[in-house]
């Protein structure tokens, strides 16, 4: 194992993306890291720029507009980083998949700037804190 | 002002209606041709005044709609100008943001999203498509396929 993953999963900082999303997943990730759920314990921790993250947390079907976007963000991201799709939406686009301006699924979206890119999926509309936490640790656990 | 005396206002600018229709204790329809829309909803925010809620648009098939929304926050009545657009081809309407700035946003997003040209708005650019959405497709007509 390199340094580098080993020092990822010590204390993996997250920087969280909205690409279309309903804000429902976006609540439940602040939901984590209020006292109850309180991920800050485990060294998860949200950061402001992509530039200081080991994941990134997409939520959101990934809208033409956000793809772009998206995929600088990523570019951005130090590397190796995990990407976790939060929610139905980033996972398959979920209902809006007939939508006009629906880019997504996100997974593709990643894989067109580094085809390699180690994603995680945690479904659910929203998952539950419980889900991301335990979605979060059985990636780190498979790196 | 009371259910009796907006109904008595409205009776000032019939002659610019196709029809009143109270469908509902609260609710009012007000069908109107485009060319008319204008007059009509500067009657019902200036002269009446109702407090401007919203529009919509709609693709119905041989015609465009669109629905300005007004409500009368004392009884709670919901009046709805029904403006209809016919020609296809070149839809047009005059459009109420130059009175009502209220209305830019939702023009805009209507003219996004079917494609009606709004006359004399102040500033018809892009809302809510995406920048490398292409000119002259609009996503909410009936032909348009994903």
């Amino acid at each position: 194992m390199s340094w580098k993953i080993k020092a990822l999963k010590k204390s993996p900082w997250v920087f969280h993306v909205n690409v279309g999303a309903c804000n429902n997943c976006d609540i439940e990730i602040v939901n984590c890291l209020t006292p109850r759920y309180d991920v800050e314990r485990f060294g998860i921790k949200l950061v402001g720029s992509p530039r200081h993250a080991d994941a990134l947390l997409v939520t959101g079907v990934g809208t033409m507009q956000a793809a772009i976007r998206l995929r600088e963000v990523y570019r951005q991201t130090s590397k190796p980083c995990v990407v976790f799709l939060i929610g139905a939406c980033p996972c398959g686009t979920g209902i809006f998949s007939q939508g006009y301006h629906v880019a997504g699924p996100v997974d593709k979206i990643i894989r067109e700037v580094d085809p390699n890119a180690i994603i995680a999926y945690v479904p659910g509309c929203p998952p539950k804190p419980e889900a991301m936490i335990s979605g979060i640790v059985k990636t780190l656990a498979a790196l | 002002m009371n259910q009796e005396e907006l109904n008595n206002k409205l009776l000032e600018i019939k002659d610019k209606l196709i029809d009143i229709e109270q469908k509902a204790n609260k609710r009012i329809f007000l069908p109107c041709e485009a060319e008319n829309t204008y007059a009509v909803n500067k009657f019902l925010f200036e002269d009446v005044p109702l407090r401007f809620v919203i529009a919509t648009g709609i693709d119905s098939d041989d015609y465009f709609e669109i629905l300005y929304h007004y409500s009368n926050d004392e009884t709670g009545c919901v009046v709805t100008v029904k403006a209809f657009i016919r020609d296809r081809e070149k839809p047009a309407i005059e459009s109420i943001a130059p009175f009502l700035p209220g209305a830019e946003w939702i023009e805009r997003e209507i003219h996004d999203l079917l494609g009606i040209d709004f006359k004399n708005h102040p500033n018809l650019r892009r809302l809510i498509l995406s920048d490398d959405w292409p000119e002259g497709v609009y996503p909410l007509r009936k032909e348009t396929k994903k």
